[in-house]
């Protein structure tokens, strides 16, 4: 299955676009979309990136975020939220 | 209305504290508190030119109503309370935050504008990426909002 991730701030230089599209076997769930990104960042030899999957959230339709335990769903757009600090 | 929330872009509005202002005036309120937050010339040693604001639309409209409730239920629920919040490139000397609030007492106004910014820090999606003098420019760390029980 194929799923959307909108990118924010940092997590922009995955991508030329601002959203990655990330293929992953069938009933994956957050947790391995993190495996999968961590993946593609060593891949691409993102070294400042390397933290990441595991600092950032992840925020589904409803803008809420949503755990490693979540099952995503074919052609689901969810939002990766690196660390915060606005003000 | 007692409630004014907005993310602001920069490049077509600016923050205005003379609107927020006249937002939270009533005569009922006994005290005005006013925070403004700007882009400072320096961090860490290097000289900052500007900062780019980049927001989670959404989610972040959704945090501001959800904090400035609380702050209302939890300091006084009568309070006038005016936050905005720039998105884009914004000049060292722009203002990035602006927290207004009226209250019936200073106490209130104080801890309800306090209150308002350190939770915008921790909760809303909001990131920096600073561009210095020398032409470099870097995404700031900031605070995590992954579940804590998950982060081994």
């Amino acid at each position: 299955m194929k799923i959307q991730l909108k990118l924010y701030a940092s997590s922009k230089m995955l991508s030329d676009s601002d959203i990655l599209k990330v293929e992953l076997p069938n009933n994956s769930n957050i947790g391995d979309l993190r495996n999968v990104l961590s993946k593609i960042i060593s891949e691409k030899n993102l070294k400042h990136l390397q933290n990441l999957p595991k600092t950032s959230a992840f925020f589904g339709e409803l803008n809420e975020v949503i755990y490693d335990k979540y099952k995503l769903k074919d052609k689901e757009i969810i939002s990766i939220i690196p660390p915060i600090g606005g003000g | 209305m007692t409630l004014h929330i907005a993310l602001v872009k920069i490049e077509e509005e600016k923050i205005s504290s003379e609107k927020a202002k006249k937002f939270i005036a009533s005569e009922k309120n006994g005290a005005e508190s006013i925070f403004v937050g700007k882009v400072r010339n320096e961090n860490d040693g290097k000289k900052v030119i500007a900062v780019t604001y980049e927001a989670h639309d959404q989610a972040v409209i959704k945090s501001f109503q959800s904090i400035c409730n609380n702050a209302k239920d939890k300091f006084d629920k009568n309070a006038k309370i005016f936050l905005e919040h720039v998105k884009g490139y914004a000049l060292v000397g722009e203002i990035s935050i602006l927290i207004a609030v009226g209250s019936g007492h200073r106490d209130e106004a104080f801890k309800i504008c306090r209150y308002i910014l350190e939770e915008v820090k921790q909760l809303s999606p909001i990131w920096k990426k600073e561009h210095y003098a020398d032409g470099n420019e870097e995404w700031l760390p900031g605070h995590s909002l992954r579940p804590k029980k998950e982060v081994k």
